[in-house]
C-alpha cells in the first residue's frame, strides 16, 4: 500500500468513525400523549407537550446534544372510551407514555402497574415544579408517592340568571350579594328551589327549565353530597366514607325538585349540546357546571356579556350539617410504565417543561381553568383574565377534590346509580339509598366506613 | 306425479309442518349405515372449525374464566405485583396486625456507608460522584429520601440528570415501602429482612393483602343473585326482548304479505325502503334517530304543531324512551323479517291461491287460511333467531338512550358492557362484566336448546321430502 492510498485510508476511517461517534450522540425519541375529556378549547393539553419537546431539543442543541423528540398526539372528548383505551393498551403494553386524565385515575392505575411513580424522574424542588400549588401536588399523590403532575385545576360554579332573578324581584345589589351569603349558608339549595319555582310561576323560564343541574354522571353530584354534610373519606384513616344521612339528604333534594317540576325528573342522561344552548339562549333560571363551560358558551355557543348575564357563586348548602362547597377535579400528567427508562425520563422532562406557567397559561385562560401555580398570578395573559382572577379568587380556596383511592370508583358508580334509580322515580330514597350501600359493601367490604 | 304433486309443484304441502313420515326403505337404510368421513368434507369444514374456535369457543372460555376472577382496572388482567404500601399498612393496623411488625416495615432510611457505596459503584454511578459521597455524607443521618436527594445536589460532581440522581441515591435507600415485588418470594425476603421475627402466619397474610393482582372468587355471581338491581335489569331486558321480538314478527310478517300482494314494482320499492334500517350504518341510523327524536326534531315539531307535548321523546320520558328503543331496533327486526317471510311466501305454490280465488276467498281468509299455516316454521325461525339476537343486542340503546332516562331503559348486555369495558368513572370491573356476560351466554345456550328442539331440528337435517 502507497503512502497515499494509506492517508487516503486513515483519512476515509476517520470520516467513518467520525460520522458513527455523531450519529452515536443523536438521540431519537417518539413519545405519544392521550388525553381524555379533550374539545377544541382545551388543545394546549397535547400542544403543550410538543412546545415542551421544541425547548428540550434546543436545550440539547445548546449542550451540544442532538435530541430529536417526535410527538405523537391523541385527545377522546369524552372520558368512558379514554378510559377503556388507556386500560386495554397498557394490557397489552401499547399505552401511550403520557397520559392525561383525571386525577381519580391514579390510585387504580398505580395499583395495577401501569403508572411510574413521576416522583422517581423529576425534581419537585426546582423551576417550575417547586412554585405549583402544594395542594394540586398533593392531588396528584397517592399512597405515599406522587403520581403525576398537575395539568389544570377548576372548580364548578353554581350559576344563576342575573336577568331572571331580576324578573322575580331581586335588586341588584341583593344579587350582587348572593355569592356571600351562599358562602355563608345563609342561601341553601331549598332556598334556590323556591326561587327557580317562583321562576317558572312567573313565567320567565319553561316548565321544567328553571333548574339545570349537569346531565350526566360527573365529580359534580359529589358537590350536593357535600352540601347535605357528606364527607367521601377520613382524613385520619384515609378510608371512604359512606354518609346515609347525607346521601338520603342529596337524594332527597333532586326528587322535591322534580316533584316541583324545576327539573323533569328523567333529566339525567340529556344532552350537553343541548344544555350549552340552552345556557347560552338564557333559557334556565339556575345550573351548574364547570369554570371551563364558559369559555365553551362564548367560543361554541354565542354567549355575549357573560358578567352581565350570569353570576355564580359556590354551590349552596343544603341544610345545617352541610356547607357550601366546590370541587376541583385537577388533570394531571401521568408517566406509564410502557416503553423503556429513557423514554420516561424524556417523557417526565415534557411534562415538567409543559407546566411552565407561560405554557400553562396558555391552556387555562383559553379552556377556563385555573392556575396550577403561584407563579402564573404574574403571567400577564392570565392575570389580565377576569374569568380566570375571579374564579381562582371566589371558588379556588373553598374547592376540594375527591379522593385518590382505587376503590373510590366502584363507590362513585354505586352513588350515581342510586341518585338515577331516586331521581327517576324507579325507586324510593330510602330503597336507592340501601341500594347504594348494598352495593359498596359488597364491592368494598370493610374498606368503606358507612354511617 | 301423485295428485299432490300435481298441485303443490313436487312439494307435500304437509312436508313443512308435519313430523316426518315413516321414512321409505332406502332413506332407513341409508340412515343406519355409518356416515362416510370424507377428507375434503373435513378439509372444506376446517375454515369454519377454526373461525368457530377462535370467535366463539375461546371468547366464550376466557369470559368463563374472567367470571370466576376479582379482575378490575386495579388488578389489571396480566397479573399483580406484591407491594407494601403506606395504605396497605394503615389497613393491616387495623385488622389487628402487630404495630412493631408493621413499623418495622414501614422503616425508611437512607444509610451511606461502605457497603451501600460499593453497590452504587457496582451500579455504575460515577467515581468522582462516590467519592465525594463518601467524603461528605458518609454516616450521615437523613429525615427522608428528599433531604438525601437535596444534599446529594449539593455535592460539586452531582449528577446532572435528575432521573440518573435518583437512581444512585436508591442505592442508599432502604425501605420496601411502595416496591414492586414480582414475586412472592422476593416480597417475603423483603419482609424478613425488615422483620426477622415476624411469624409465618402473619407474613403471609401480609403478603396476600399485598398482592396486587386478581384472585379467584365467586363473589362475581353471589353478587348477581343478591343484589336488587338483578331484578330490574332482567325485568328490563325480559320487556325489552319480548315488545321488540313482537314488533320485529308482525311488522315483518305485515310488510311481507303486504308487499306480496302489491304489483311487483311497488313492492320492491316498498322492500327497498324497509331495509334502509339494516343497510344503514348503526351509527348514522343512530344520529338520525336522535335527529328525528331530540328536542327540536321532527317528532318534537311535529307534537308542537298539533298541540301535543314537545319534548325530547328519546329521553323526555320512561314511556316514550321505551317507545323509541323498541322502534330503533324493531325497524332492524323488521326488514330482517321481511326478507325472510318475503322469501317464504314466494315457495308457497301459486295454485293454492288462485284456487281459493276461484271458491271466493278474501284476501283475509288467504293469508289466515293458506299463508300463515304455511309460514309456521319461518315465523318460529325468526321468532327464535331474533330473540337470541335481541338479548345480546346492546349498540343501539347504547347509541340512543343509553339506558337512560336514569337507567330506565337499561339491559342485561348493555349493562354487561358498561361493567366491563366501559364507563365513566373508568371503574371498568372485568370480572364481574364478565359473569354478566356468562350469564347471557348461559341463557343463550338454553334458549337455543329449546328453540332447537322446538324447531325440530333434527328434521331439518334430514333427507329432503321432495318427490321427484
Amino acid at each position: 500500500m502507497t503512502t497515499m492510498k494509506r492517508k487516503i485510508t486513515v483519512a476515509m476511517a476517520a470520516a467513518l468513525l467520525s460520522a458513527t461517534a455523531v450519529a452515536a450522540q443523536a438521540e431519537d425519541y417518539t413519545i405519544t400523549v392521550w388525553s381524555g375529556g379533550t374539545g377544541d378549547t382545551s388543545h394546549y393539553r397535547v400542544d403543550a407537550i410538543e412546545m415542551a419537546a421544541d425547548l428540550l431539543e434546543r436545550e440539547a442543541a445548546v449542550r451540544g446534544e442532538e435530541l430529536n423528540i417526535t410527538v405523537e398526539k391523541q385527545v377522546w372528548s369524552g372520558w368512558d372510551d379514554f378510559k377503556q383505551a388507556v386500560t386495554l393498551a397498557a394490557e397489552s403494553g401499547t399505552a401511550p407514555n403520557i397520559i392525561v386524565t383525571g386525577h381519580e385515575d391514579i390510585g387504580p392505575w398505580a395499583q395495577a402497574g401501569i403508572l411510574r411513580p413521576v416522583e422517581d424522574y423529576v425534581d419537585f424542588d426546582v423551576w417550575p415544579l417547586n412554585q405549583l400549588y402544594d395542594n394540586l401536588v398533593e392531588v396528584s399523590s397517592y399512597d405515599g408517592q406522587i403520581w403525576g403532575i398537575p395539568q389544570d385545576a377548576e372548580s364548578r360554579p353554581f350559576f344563576m340568571s342575573r336577568a331572571h332573578l331580576a324578573e322575580i324581584g331581586y335588586s341588584e345589589d341583593e344579587i350582587d350579594a348572593l355569592p356571600s351569603q351562599i358562602e355563608a349558608g345563609e342561601y341553601t339549595l331549598y332556598d334556590m328551589l323556591e326561587d327557580a319555582e317562583a321562576m317558572q310561576d312567573a313565567g320567565v323560564v319553561e316548565a321544567g327549565m328553571a333548574f339545570a343541574p349537569r346531565v350526566s354522571n360527573g365529580p359534580d353530584y359529589w358537590q350536593f353530597y357535600q352540601s347535605f354534610g357528606g364527607e367521601m373519606v377520613d382524613p385520619e384513616s384515609g378510608q371512604l366514607i359512606f354518609d346515609r344521612q347525607a346521601l338520603t339528604d342529596m337524594y332527597q333534594f333532586f326528587v322535591d325538585a322534580a316533584e316541583m317540576g324545576v327539573v323533569p325528573a328523567t333529566y339525567l342522561g340529556g344532552d350537553w349540546d343541548e344544555w350549552h344552548r340552552n345556557v347560552a339562549a338564557g333559557s334556565y333560571g339556575m345550573w351548574h357546571g364547570g369554570t371551563w363551560h364558559k369559555s365553551q358558551w362564548e367560543n361554541q355557543f354565542e354567549l355575549t356579556d357573560f358578567f352581565d348575564k350570569i353570576a355564580f357563586s359556590l354551590i349552596p348548602a343544603g341544610n345545617e350539617n352541610g356547607r357550601a362547597n366546590t370541587i376541583t377535579h385537577p388533570l394531571v400528567y401521568l408517566i406509564s410504565a410502557t416503553g423503556t427508562d429513557d423514554e420516561a425520563a424524556i417523557a417526565a422532562e415534557l411534562i415538567t417543561i409543559a407546566s411552565e406557567p407561560r405554557i400553562n397559561s396558555l391552556h387555562a385562560v383559553e379552556s377556563g381553568h385555573l392556575a396550577i401555580g403561584e407563579a402564573q398570578a404574574s403571567v400577564p395573559l392570565y392575570a389580565n383574565d377576569r374569568w380566570s382572577t375571579e374564579a381562582t379568587e371566589a371558588l379556588l380556596p373553598h374547592a376540594n377534590a375527591i379522593p385518590n383511592n382505587a376503590d373510590f370508583g366502584a363507590y362513585w358508580d354505586a352513588m350515581y346509580q342510586g341518585l338515577e334509580a331516586a331521581w327517576t322515580g324507579t325507586s324510593s330514597v330510602e330503597d336507592a339509598v340501601n341500594m347504594a350501600q348494598a352495593q359498596v359493601e359488597a364491592d368494598l367490604g370493610d374498606g368503606i366506613i358507612i354511617r | 306425479m301423485t295428485d299432490t304433486a300435481s298441485s303443490s309443484g313436487g312439494i307435500r304441502p304437509d312436508a313443512l309442518v308435519r313430523p316426518a313420515d315413516p321414512a321409505s326403505d332406502l332413506e332407513k337404510a341409508a340412515l343406519k349405515g355409518r356416515p362416510k368421513v370424507s377428507l375434503l368434507g373435513l378439509g372444506m369444514l376446517s375454515p369454519a372449525a377454526v373461525l368457530l374456535l377462535v370467535f366463539f369457543f375461546a371468547p366464550v372460555v376466557l369470559t368463563t374464566i374472567f367470571s370466576f376472577t376479582n379482575m378490575t382496572s386495579a388488578t389489571g388482567i396480566s397479573g399483580g405485583a406484591y407491594v407494601l404500601s403506606p395504605n396497605l399498612l394503615r389497613e393491616l393496623e387495623r385488622s389487628g396486625v402487630d404495630s412493631d411488625t408493621l413499623a418495622a416495615l414501614g422503616t425508611e432510611s437512607v444509610v451511606v456507608d461502605q457497603e451501600s457505596i460499593a453497590a452504587a459503584r457496582a451500579a455504575g454511578v460515577e467515581e468522582d460522584f462516590l467519592e465525594e459521597i463518601e467524603d461528605d455524607l458518609l454516616g450521615v443521618d437523613f429525615d427522608s429520601k428528599q433531604d438525601f436527594e437535596r444534599a446529594l445536589k449539593d455535592l460539586p460532581s452531582h449528577l446532572r440528570r435528575t432521573r440518573d440522581l435518583k437512581l444512585a441515591a436508591d442505592h442508599f435507600l432502604v425501605s420496601a415501602l411502595n416496591t414492586r415485588f414480582a414475586t412472592r418470594a422476593e416480597a417475603s425476603d423483603a419482609i424478613s429482612a425488615l422483620a426477622p421475627d415476624i411469624a409465618p402466619g402473619t407474613r403471609d397474610r401480609i403478603l396476600d393483602a399485598s398482592y396486587t393482582g386478581w384472585v379467584w372468587t365467586t363473589e362475581n355471581f353471589r353478587r348477581l343473585a343478591t343484589q336488587p338491581e338483578t331484578l330490574r335489569l332482567v325485568l328490563n331486558t325480559f320487556f325489552y326482548v319480548a315488545v321488540t321480538l313482537a314488533f320485529n314478527v308482525l311488522v315483518g310478517l305485515f310488510l311481507a304479505i303486504t308487499v306480496f300482494y302489491l304489483p311487483k314494482g311497488t313492492g320492491m320499492v316498498f322492500s327497498v325502503l324497509w331495509l334502509l334500517p339494516r343497510i344503514t350504518p348503526v351509527v348514522l341510523y343512530a344520529i338520525m334517530w336522535k335527529w328525528f327524536t331530540w328536542d327540536g326534531g321532527f317528532v318534537a315539531s311535529f307534537a308542537d304543531l298539533v298541540g301535543l307535548p314537545s319534548f325530547n321523546y328519546m329521553k323526555g320520558s320512561v314511556p316514550t324512551a321505551w317507545t323509541i328503543v323498541i322502534l330503533v331496533n324493531g325497524c332492524i327486526g323488521a326488514s330482517f323479517g321481511m326478507i325472510l317471510f318475503s322469501g317464504a311466501l314466494r315457495s308457497i305454490p301459486m295454485q293454492q291461491l288462485w284456487a281459493s280465488e276461484v271458491d271466493g276467498a278474501s284476501r283475509w281468509q288467504q293469508v289466515r287460511y293458506i299463508i300463515l299455516p304455511q309460514m309456521r316454521w319461518p315465523i318460529l325461525f325468526v321468532t327464535c333467531y331474533q330473540s337470541m339476537s335481541l338479548l345480546s343486542s346492546y349498540e343501539q340503546i347504547w347509541l340512543t338512550t343509553n339506558g337512560g332516562p336514569g337507567n330506565t331503559t337499561m339491559v342485561w348486555a348493555l349493562e354487561s358492557f358498561r361493567t366491563a369495558l366501559s364507563n365513566y368513572t373508568g371503574n371498568l370491573q372485568y370480572g364481574q362484566g364478565a359473569a354478566m356476560a356468562l350469564v347471557l351466554v348461559i341463557v343463550g345456550l338454553v334458549l337455543s336448546i329449546i328453540f332447537l328442539r322446538m324447531f325440530r331440528f333434527g328434521e331439518l337435517v334430514e333427507k329432503p321430502k321432495i318427490e321427484f
